[in-house]
């Protein structure tokens, strides 16, 4: 368990067991003493711990292991690894273009809690559809809004491997029109092959050395 | 007469809030979106609804 974690796991133990003492023992709120106490173990430590808590739970959620606990989320992960540098994300993911720990959130920043209110409800209905409703394959998985270049740009905008590649200059305005995201870099023929989950089938999978994920 | 009806219900207080924070421990121990949702919507409120029964025990004890 990562001290992100450990912290406030201990941090939320010690508010209950003061909560405990304070729901076992209220005798102790007749004092002066034990009403300070009362208001601190019952009003600002859960605060605080909540608090703690729910940043906890956003950091962990940013996490490609959250992505990919959902069984549908499976084939996105193996794209991943698929040994093909070919494959976008994979080339991202095993040359560290990306860090591993956060690969999907990296990419898809604009997903569930971190977009807008329309984002979170997605993410909510997810969870929904994936107890409640009926789950869809991961190949009929789509974005909802075509995918942003800034995504790509917040990274390789100013790069010298990206403004002087020659593919980036078959147009005089291509980088322009990229940057103004009018121009996907998912487009035919440009960066094509990203997550394709339908066509990965048995490719080859890059296993990387023990421990390093 | 009124020192046992606040002792009671800082001892229901006191109970929600620690059952919010074991979702809340329970929870921080699984990397899942369920698990996510299970303390956004059962330990959050919980620890929400403990704590405003605290504070509504205070202010009725005063106006006794």
């Amino acid at each position: 368990m990562s001290n992100e974690t450990l912290i406030p796991v201990l941090f939320t133990a010690f508010v209950a067991l003061l909560g405990l003492l304070a729901a076992l023992r209220p005798e102790f709120t007749a004092a002066r003493g034990g009403k300070i106490f009362a208001f601190v173990a019952l009003c600002i430590l859960p605060v605080l711990s909540v608090w703690a808590g729910f940043n906890a739970q956003i950091e962990r959620s940013t996490s490609t292991q959250f992505c990919l606990s959902c069984h549908v989320m499976a084939d996105f992960g193996k794209s991943l690894h698929v040994d093909d540098k070919s494959y976008l994300p994979a080339a991202h993911f095993q040359n560290n273009f990306v860090p591993r720990e956060h690969a999907c959130f990296t990419c898809h920043t604009d997903y569930t809690m971190f977009g807008d209110y329309k984002a979170k409800w997605r993410g909510v209905h997810h969870v929904l559809v994936q107890y409640f409703g009926t789950i869809p394959k991961p190949a009929d998985i789509k974005l909802y809004i075509p995918y942003n270049n800034r995504e790509c740009l917040h990274c390789h905008e100013g790069a010298r491997s990206y403004e002087e590649a020659s593919p980036h200059h078959k147009n005089p305005d291509m980088l322009a029109q990229a940057a103004a995201n009018k121009l996907s870099c998912m487009s035919s023929g440009c960066h094509d092959i990203v997550h394709d989950v339908a066509d990965l089938g048995d490719a080859p999978v890059w296993k990387p050395e023990a421990g390093k994920q | 007469m009124t020192g046992r009806i606040i002792e009671q219900r800082i001892r229901w207080s006191g109970s929600l809030i620690v059952a919010g924070l074991v979702v809340q421990l329970l929870t921080s121990l699984w990397t899942h979106p369920l698990a996510f949702v299970c303390f956004l919507l059962v330990g959050c409120p919980l620890v929400a609804a403990g704590i405003l029964f605290f504070l509504y025990s205070l202010v009725s004890h005063e106006a006794h």
